[in-house]
């Protein structure tokens, strides 16, 4: 299901371009170029000029300008995700069953009491990806420590794994899940090439249904982008059973 | 329908094939490369048991090319590009090119539980303290390193490939050269 987007470039004022003024503005543009076509180009020339349009159109829409946000059930986890995507850049959140997180940290060493800690903390699996290609480079950055999460009129930064390596040595928790847990979450810090990406955890503090806005924030060839997911909700603490045979 | 009007379906027909062919083909370039680094260094050396409890220390292979792959059992991406590396393996057999991937903090058991799972013959190392990975600069699961025969690490993927790809071999092959 497509929502709708909300992206902008640093120095704009509230959400900025959305995705209908994008469109908008295209169509414009392709009207103008049609009115001046009209006005010089023969009958039997047009056609191939239409085509040509269609393609550039064609093209414009597989590569959108302006940040779409997704959002549907994932195919693998077949639970909710959000999902940022732009030239060059996609992120997706998919929401993660406290009880898969309970599973997943207690099978690799903490305590029942360290594995609820996580479980009741909001964690989604996060992808983000370098959609680019080697011939047309683009160097993706991102600081987790610039994200912000807004809910119930409050804001939060993301816990990352250096507050949580804190948490982990106060509680005193095994070496081995200490390992486990701080390569399981999306690193802090990261600059992807093209083709590059990484799969990992991220936790965002909140109570377990919990609905927030997120803004996501990275870096393109230098250049500072954000986008607005607005609507995200932490997985409800359910304990769903098997689908009926 | 008039003959302008055939025309126009049959090139934006055309076209829409165009269209969607350059974006598949950007989707595959874009999945299918090692960034070369902008400062190689050289790979710090370790030794390391693997599944089967013999030692391997990385030095032993210089004068070859060294896929240096850091993953774990838990980890979507790393099991999914695991067979590719085993394709991989089989294609670059006698070519001085190896695969060694470092299981990061799990034992031996998880690690041969998988391979009931995931058979690969490649080399499968056990860094179950983490000590080998945090001499590497990885930040996230998995990440590989691209040895040259004179021990420097010239490149890097951050997630999966499909390691058997003919391009990307021949970004390693093309090292073998130098």
């Amino acid at each position: 299901m497509h929502l709708k987007a909300s992206s902008y470039q640093p120095g704009s004022d509230g959400d900025g371009v959305t995705l209908a003024g994008t469109t908008t503005s295209r169509v414009v543009t392709t009207q103008g170029v049609e009115i001046k076509l009209a006005n010089t180009v023969s009958t039997a020339v047009r056609p191939a000029i239409w085509a040509a349009l269609t393609a550039i159109g064609l093209l414009l829409m597989a590569q959108p300008v302006a940040a779409l946000v997704n959002t549907g059930t994932d195919d693998e986890a077949r639970l909710p995700y959000w999902e940022i995507v732009e030239p060059g850049v996609s992120i997706r959140l998919v929401q993660r069953l406290p009880d898969q997180t309970r599973g997943f940290f207690q099978a690799r060493g903490f305590s029942v009491a360290d594995a609820e800690l996580i479980a009741q903390s909001c964690v989604f699996q996060t992808v983000f990806r370098n959609l680019s290609s080697a011939s047309k480079p683009v160097k993706i950055e991102y600081d987790l420590n610039a994200w912000v999460i807004q809910a119930a009129g409050a804001k939060r930064g993301m816990k990352t794994r250096e507050v949580w390596k804190k948490i982990w040595t106060g509680r005193r928790a095994p070496r081995a899940a200490q390992l486990a847990f701080e390569w399981g979450l999306l690193p802090t810090r990261q600059a992807y090439g093209p083709g590059d990406y990484n799969w990992g955890m991220s936790v965002f503090g909140l109570a377990p249904g919990t609905e927030f806005t997120l803004d996501v924030v990275w870096q393109q060839n230098g250049e500072r982008r954000m986008a607005r997911l607005p609507g995200v909700r932490c997985a409800p603490d359910i304990h769903p059973l098997p689908d009926s045979p | 329908m008039t003959p302008p009007r055939r025309q126009f379906l049959r090139c934006a027909g055309l076209s829409l094939w165009f269209a969607l062919g350059v974006t598949h083909a950007a989707g595959n370039d874009a999945a299918q490369t090692l960034q070369p680094l902008a400062k190689p260094f050289v790979a710090p050396d370790f030794t390391l048991p693997d599944d089967d409890g013999n030692t391997h220390r990385l030095s032993d292979y210089r004068g070859k090319v060294v896929v240096l792959n850091f993953w774990a059992t838990w980890c979507p991406p790393c099991r999914y590009e695991m067979p590719s590396m085993e394709r991989a393996h089989k294609k670059v057999q006698g070519e001085n090119i190896v695969l060694l991937a470092v299981n990061v903090g799990e034992s031996e058991d998880k690690v041969f539980e998988f391979t009931g799972q995931y058979p690969v013959s490649f080399q499968l190392l056990l860094d179950t303290d983490g000590t080998v990975i945090r001499k590497y600069p990885v930040i996230g699961l998995p990440t590989t390193f691209v040895i040259d025969p004179r021990g420097v690490v010239t490149h890097r993927a951050i997630g999966g490939r499909e390691w058997d790809d003919e391009q990307l071999l021949g970004q390693l092959r093309k090292l073998l050269t130098h």
